[in-house]
């Protein structure tokens, strides 16, 4: 067990159970259900990566609490990677335009997760 | 100079003498001819491309000689009039038909006929069967009599033209008092001189009310500059705001041209109301943005329960879990899978009933009362049709429906209410017969005692894929309300909802009651 902190912003239940199980080995978890409790945990966890949705239900969007990120000095070194089902080539773009380090298209396979998200913790 | 033959002979049939019937205007002239020179034969020949023809002839029992027999097409070919004393001895016509055969021709005098433009169309010609001779006196005798007959032909052309002219006008009328697009005339400041039936209509007034109006006030400020001088308003219409004579607007596209009349500047602007284009552009462009929004969002859906099966299968591959665990993973994969099997469903259904359209319902009469009893039997297997109260109105009349498809959209409905109910909530079902818009009609009625909708829910309750409260947890694809809306409106009927927040929802299906028969 590392001394990093991963948070996982993810409003489908399945699929944050399935980031958590993939990630655990990388470092201390921390979930979020909702773009207004994923903010509140950036800034309360000061996590070195946040895992974040794009789609967070009731209208919220990844792409907003990216962005609320890259605009917060005391973040800084959060590293943030989205993890989305719209996967067309503006979706990424968008995502990549609002500050995250990187875009991952669902469906996934947690090895790859694992992998790009090993990256991103030792960049960090 | 004299100009090609070409250009003659179109003059010459534009005319419209060629084989023509005898006039007595000619024959008066040819007539005159023959007496005052003595001659046996007098003629007005027209030389067409093969052929001489005669307008008027005395002395000669044929109307039209071959061309190359002719004496008259060598009188055209110079000027001023041409005398062969004796063909006999003139090597152009010793061998002539004319002069060997029957009509034994000696003499012959013929004078350039021009048309109004100068063309050289024929003669005035004289012949005689003895050899003779023309003096001055003579020559300008022929010359006069053949300008008389150059004048009954520029007369005849003149009647002609007028007599087209008439046509013109009257077809020109009709096609103004018919033709769907509006054309005004301006002058050359832009103002409106005069208008047709269509324009009258588009505008919203007689041309009384439009005449002495600039026509920017119609047809927006560029007009001005098109109508201004030594501007070429080129080949493409343009588009525009007209603005009727009541105030109201509807976009237009309007071509001005410049033409001249009566030696003054004007403008023909030529209007067209393209309301309808423009409106069943925009159509078809909230369609193409719904498509394209309904793509995206059906392929995150998809996407989404794809991405649990793949991702807990892969885990369960590569890693150990103890007994429990991996059970309770297997358990996702197969309701994600089940999940997507719905969804992919319930998106078929959708496209098929899209697509199928009204044709693809089968219509026949359908009894509210079975209706309501069969989609209840189909919902049995959730548990809770205890919960349903049934109150129909006495003698209701049957509606033209696809039974089947009317039972899945009020399945749609109800089971919505039975989810998003507390158990053991009530939920009622009513029908009546009313009158709606003078029609009248069937309203099925179902309300529960629910969670109700916040009034965002309920505006977008009809997107597809939109679960209300969009909990993730909540099962459904989203799609059946949409699938809902889509039977009822194919059946002519409509929809609506009413919900409060924590209060309840109640739906209420208009459709239109089967006609009577006798």
């Amino acid at each position: 067990m590392t001394d990093k902190t991963i948070l996982i912003v993810e409003d489908q239940d399945d699929l944050r159970l399935l980031i958590r199980l993939s990630l655990k080995s990388l470092g201390r978890i921390v979930l979020a259900s909702s773009a207004a409790q994923g903010l509140e945990m950036v800034r309360a966890e000061k996590p070195d990566l946040v895992v974040l949705d794009v789609w967070l239900g009731d209208g919220g969007s990844g792409l907003d609490v990216c962005r609320a990120i890259r605009a917060d000095a005391a973040a800084s070194g959060t590293r943030v990677l989205l993890l989305s089902a719209c996967g067309q080539q503006s979706d990424v773009e968008a995502g990549l335009d609002a500050g995250a380090d990187r875009y991952m298209i669902k469906p996934f396979s947690p090895q790859s997760l694992v992998e790009t998200a090993g990256t991103l913790l030792g960049n960090a | 100079m004299p100009q090609s033959e070409a250009h003659r002979l179109q003059v010459l049939l534009d005319l419209n003498i060629l084989d023509t019937a005898p006039e007595e205007r000619y024959d008066r002239i040819t007539r005159m001819a023959a007496r005052l020179f003595q001659a046996p034969v007098a003629l007005v020949s027209l030389i067409d491309a093969e052929r001489q023809w005669f307008k008027s002839r005395i002395g000669v029992p044929f109307s039209q000689t071959e061309r190359s027999d002719s004496f008259c097409t060598h009188t055209i070919m110079q000027d001023g009039v041409m005398v062969v004393e004796d063909a006999t001895q003139d090597p152009r016509f010793a061998a002539n038909p004319l002069v060997t055969g029957p009509a034994q021709a000696r003499f012959y005098a013929g004078c350039p006929l021009e048309a109004p433009d100068g063309s050289r169309i024929g003669t005035l010609c004289i012949l005689d069967r003895v050899p003779r001779a023309l003096d001055d006196e003579q020559r300008e005798l022929l010359r006069d009599m053949t300008h008389m007959v150059a004048g009954e032909i520029a007369s005849g052309a003149m009647r002609h033209a007028s007599e087209r002219r008439r046509e013109d006008d009257a077809w020109l009328g009709v096609l103004l008092a018919h033709i769907p697009d509006g054309v005004l005339m301006l002058d050359r400041s832009g103002t409106i001189l005069s208008a047709n039936p269509a324009a009258e209509q588009m505008f919203g007034s007689d041309v009384a009310g439009l005449a002495g109006r600039p026509a920017t006030a119609l047809l927006g400020d560029d007009i001005g500059a098109w109508v201004a001088p030594r501007r070429d308003p080129g080949a493409a219409a343009q588009e525009s705001v007209g603005r009727r004579i009541d105030g109201s607007s509807f976009p237009l596209e309007v071509k001005v041209a410049p033409m001249r009349m009566g030696g003054q500047r004007r403008f023909a602007a030529i209007v067209r109301d393209v309301t309808r284009q423009r409106d069943a552009e925009q159509r078809s462009r909230a369609t193409e943005d719904r498509r394209r929004k309904h793509f995206t969002t059906a392929t995150h859906e998809l996407r989404t329960p794809m991405a649990s099966i793949l991702g807990f299968s892969e885990l369960l591959l590569k890693r150990d879990f103890d007994a429990a665990t991996s059970r309770e993973l297997v358990e996702i994969i197969h309701r994600q899978a089940t999940r997507l099997v719905e969804l992919i469903n319930q998106m078929l259904d959708l496209a098929r009933i899209e697509a199928g359209g009204v044709q693809g319902l089968n219509i026949g009469p359908v009894v509210v009362a079975d209706l309501v009893e069969q989609t209840l039997s189909g919902l049995n297997g959730l548990g809770q049709n205890g919960r349903v109260r049934v109150d129909l109105e006495e003698g209701l009349p049957t509606i033209a429906a696809d039974a089947l498809k009317m039972q899945q959209a009020l399945t749609n409905i109800i089971s919505n209410s039975i989810k998003y109910s507390g158990e053991g909530s009530p939920i009622d079902v009513g029908a009546a017969a009313l009158q709606r818009d003078g029609r009248p009609m069937v309203a099925i009625r179902v309300a529960d005692h629910g969670i109700g909708m916040t009034d965002d829910q309920r505006n977008r309750i009809f997107d597809a894929f939109y679960r209300a409260g969009e909990s993730p947890n909540v099962q459904g694809s989203g799609l059946g309300m949409t699938i809902f809306k889509e039977i009822i409106e194919l059946h002519g009927g409509q929809a609506e909802i009413e919900s409060r927040h924590g209060v309840g929802t109640t739906v209420t299906v208009w459709l239109p009651a089967e006609a009577e028969h006798d």
